[in-house]
């Protein structure tokens, strides 16, 4: 067959991979270059000639930033919320599904209408903020883990991933004496571990990526998340010179540093564990894709 | 009487059913449920002394009030713009590149550009507005290439006439490679012997996906535009936020910008509440009509 193709079809493979490698540029480009512009001097910042190398090497931007200590309060924050709001996740969608697999269950169908009305209606944002204001919630850690934490989408993702567990094995346990939490802890669960892990690098990467959530509900910089520590920067450091603080400019340019160099210091330590993990994540969110696109 | 004493029985022996459901029974209903209860300010005058119940109806008051308000029809009339804009470039763009990627035969190269083209999608759009600033800017990537066109600098940020074109055309850098994902599952299911049968008959390979790749699509390509279409209104707003400045308000304030601004830090609770009832409203009513168009027209519907 590969002997009969035409010259148009030999010409669109090398446009389309052409195209390809332009994709891959136009992909990369962007991290690469913001983390050179990272590791560049003052004067090539300016000048405006970095491309995905660096240009005057130094580090001063890194050093700026790490002598912040809300970069740390930043982070840990993040994690906390991340690891906290993922657990819950887990945990109370894991629960919650079992039971609505469970034909027998007299409450089955009022808790999956329960669910379902909340994917069309929500009460929005503001209703939401007023109820976290009245709950005392805002300024703890508690509303930045425990309200998203729950979503009728994951519970009914959850249901039909245990649906497709054999109905022979709950049978035969149930017949074995277990009780139904024992039936979720020692057979479904471990027969969902997949699912578990990729639920679980969604609600990391979801909290971890974050931001809004933290602007209306935190008022107190000590709790903010990294996201808003790297908001602040990308904020208050304004890239047209002649704002700012001018005791902030005498500084930078004491030490020889344009507001960029830091600014795009603390976008490369907060992209780097997504970075970091990204191999491994890309593949979970495809697999996660499909499951949610096989319910769907 | 015995109806109920069974059922009360059988609810008892299910006991650890009702358990296991409470934890996220009790978060659904603080947190989804309450809030829809609170909607009803926006039919009252909201007094956080006296609580929500207690509060004095208004009426359509804030309705109104809306429908008057020069800024939020501007923020209407940004909204359903930018959304529909959003569909028009974004909606497309990953179906092109998913039978773009098909016809890729390398499969290390096609595995390869597949998970670069994703990474975006995994940084937080707060990096990614750190990204545009430094792109945008005077001295920056874009401006450069204008200077090699003989064109002025331009200072994006600031033009309204570029806000929606940095928007959309960012919205689809991001999205493009992770939206391929469910149409390359699509594609992937095709029986192989279709095309030896097509490549029997002589078909190129234009005809080939005009007549087998894209009615294999077809179904998930509507399944995705009724959602695109209920979400018109649903613009990243968070987005927004990052992006926009008050020189920009013009064409960038949309009603996710304006019920923070206006509501969060303004503290007009009642009447963003009202705004905010009223997109939920156009947005469900989209959907509804999206799926019954859909419905007649293709036979493919979510419900």
């Amino acid at each position: 067959m590969v002997g009969k193709e035409g010259i148009g079809s030999r010409i669109f493979d090398l446009v389309n991979t052409c195209m390809m490698l332009l994709l891959c540029v136009v992909m990369l480009y962007p991290f690469l270059n913001v983390i050179a512009i990272s590791l560049s001097s003052s004067e090539h910042i300016l000048r405006g000639d970095i491309t995905i190398f660096p240009k005057g090497f130094n580090i001063n931007g890194y050093s700026y930033i790490f002598k912040d200590p809300f970069l740390y309060s930043g982070y840990l924050h993040s994690i906390i919320y991340a690891a906290g709001s993922t657990f819950c996740m887990l945990a109370f969608t894991s629960l919650m599904a079992y039971p609505l697999t469970i034909n027998d269950f007299v409450a089955k169908k009022f808790f999956a209408i329960f669910l379902v009305i909340t994917m069309f209606f929500s009460g929005g944002m503001i209703p939401s903020y007023l109820l976290m204001r009245s709950l005392n919630l805002l300024d703890t850690y508690w509303v930045m883990i425990i309200p998203g934490c729950i979503s009728a989408f994951n519970v009914l993702l959850f249901r039909s991933f245990y649906q497709s567990i054999p109905t022979d094995l709950r049978e035969s346990a149930v017949i074995d004496g277990a009780n139904d939490v024992q039936i979720l802890f020692r057979i479904f669960l471990p027969l969902s571990k997949p699912l578990l892990a990729t639920f679980a690098l969604f609600g990391i990467v979801g909290s971890w990526n974050g931001w809004f959530e933290a602007l209306v509900y935190l008022n107190d910089e000590s709790k903010y998340p990294l996201q808003l520590i790297l908001r602040k920067y990308l904020f208050t450091l304004s890239f047209e010179a002649g704002s700012g603080s001018a005791a902030m400019q005498a500084m930078l340019s004491q030490m020889k540093m344009d507001p960029k160099n830091i600014q795009m210091a603390i976008v490369v330590i907060v992209m780097f564990p997504i970075m970091l993990i990204y191999p491994f994540l890309q593949k979970y969110f495809v697999k996660g894709v499909m499951i949610g696109a096989v319910k769907g | 009487m015995a109806n109920l004493r069974n059922f009360l029985g059988k609810s008892w022996n299910q006991r650890y059913l009702f358990l296991m459901v409470l934890p996220g029974f009790l978060i659904v209903l603080v947190f989804s449920y309450f809030p829809m209860y609170g909607i009803q300010i926006a039919f009252k005058k909201y007094s956080a002394a006296r609580g929500i119940w207690e509060s004095n109806w208004v009426g359509l008051k804030y309705f109104i009030m809306f429908f008057n308000d020069p800024t939020a029809l501007r923020v209407l009339k940004n909204t359903l713009l930018l959304g529909i804009y959003s569909l028009l470039w974004g909606f497309p763009a990953p179906i092109i590149l998913a039978l773009l990627f098909n016809e890729i035969k390398n499969s290390v190269f096609k595995k390869l550009v597949q998970t670069i083209s994703y990474l975006p999608h995994f940084i937080s759009t707060v990096i990614i507005i750190g990204i545009i600033r430094t792109f945008t800017e005077r001295e920056g990537l874009f401006n450069k290439i204008a200077s090699f066109f003989g064109v002025d600098p331009i200072v994006f940020l600031s033009e309204p006439s570029w806000f929606r074109t940095i928007f959309i055309s960012s919205n689809i850098w991001q999205g493009i490679g992770f939206g391929t994902i469910l149409y390359l599952a699509a594609l992937s299911s095709i029986n192989p012997a279709l095309y030896d049968a097509a490549n029997i008959d002589g078909a190129s390979r234009w005809r080939k996906v005009l007549h087998i790749n894209w009615p294999h699509i077809k179904s998930t390509t509507i399944i995705l535009l009724i959602f695109s279409v209920s979400g018109i209104l649903g613009t990243d707003f968070q987005k927004v936020l990052l992006l926009y400045s008050p020189d920009t308000y013009e064409v960038a304030d949309v009603i996710g910008t304006f019920l923070y601004r206006e509501g969060i830090i303004g503290a007009r609770f009642e009447y963003t509440t009202a705004i905010g009832l009223f997109q939920s409203v156009v947005a469900f009513i989209l959907l509804v009509a999206a799926n019954m168009i859909s419905r007649k027209v293709s036979d493919t519907s979510l419900w």
